[in-house]
């Protein structure tokens, strides 16, 4: 995704369940409630006050090698084998998050512009680049192909 | 050369500008695997690799991104760490597979 389609993602809501989706536009189909056709499109302070602060906090490492083991499930990578090296990156990217505000791979380093930063943050898009392609793992290798 | 954390965040006192430069992060587990090396090619060519921590430093962030066009292809297309960079040639080393003899050269080119 291009800088220029960064700046068209707009906030839609889901007018059945509440839904909230940040994209160029909203879903066909609401992914929570099934509902067709039913995103209309809101603004910040809206969106901010229709998500309840009550999801899970993502701040543990065993809440992030949990998460990593569930994204990569029927996927065609799979978490590096060596756990001792996941926990590692795991503190990394909680460290990340607690001194810059995101969970930024250790193993990369942020320019400086948000909207580029925002293809650091862990799982980032690795499985489109060319490291990845070239040597079957993602920068930092966290993931590696099965 | 000095491996410190505290102290290496500043890097040493080497000329600016014709430095040879080891971009690290301190959470990095490939920085961690690679500065004994870096530590024992800065010994054999009697100190003179400086080291610089990133993700606590914003003024050493600052300086790795201005060097970005150098380090964005050698990082295949993001700024990443570990990275060395050579003031004096422009040339950098990045990623977790850089070798002992990949960083003597780069040093002495």
């Amino acid at each position: 995704m291009t800088k220029e389609e960064m700046v068209k993602k707009k906030l839609w809501r889901c007018n059945v369940c509440n839904d909230i989706h940040y994209g160029i536009r909203g879903p066909v189909i609401c992914p929570t409630c099934g509902a067709r056709n039913a995103f209309a499109l809101i603004d910040y302070p809206e969106a901010m006050k229709v998500i309840i602060d009550r999801g899970d906090r993502l701040d543990e490492v065993d809440k992030l090698l949990d998460l990593w083991e569930k994204f990569t499930h029927d996927k065609p990578f799979k978490l590096n084998p060596d756990e001792d090296f996941v926990r590692q990156l795991a503190k990394g990217e909680l460290a990340n998050e607690a001194n810059h505000g995101l969970k930024y791979c250790p193993c990369r380093i942020t320019t400086g512009d948000f909207e580029d930063d925002l293809d650091l943050i862990c799982p980032c898009n690795f499985f489109i680049q060319p490291v990845y392609k070239e040597s079957g793992e993602c920068w930092c290798g966290l993931f590696v192909k099965r | 050369m000095n491996v410190g954390v505290d102290s290496s965040l500043k890097g040493d006192s080497m000329a600016e500008d014709n430095r040879l430069i080891f971009f690290w992060g301190r959470e990095c587990p490939h920085c961690a695997k690679l500065h004994p090396v870096v530590n024992e090619v800065s010994q054999e060519l009697g100190g003179s690799i400086t080291e610089l921590e990133v993700w606590h430093s914003e003024e050493n962030a600052t300086l790795m991104r201005s060097y970005k066009d150098v380090l964005l292809e050698a990082c295949g297309g993001s700024l990443g760490v570990p990275s060395l960079y050579n003031e004096k040639t422009k040339k950098a080393l990045c990623g977790k597979n850089i070798t002992k003899q990949e960083i003597v050269e780069w040093a002495q080119e």
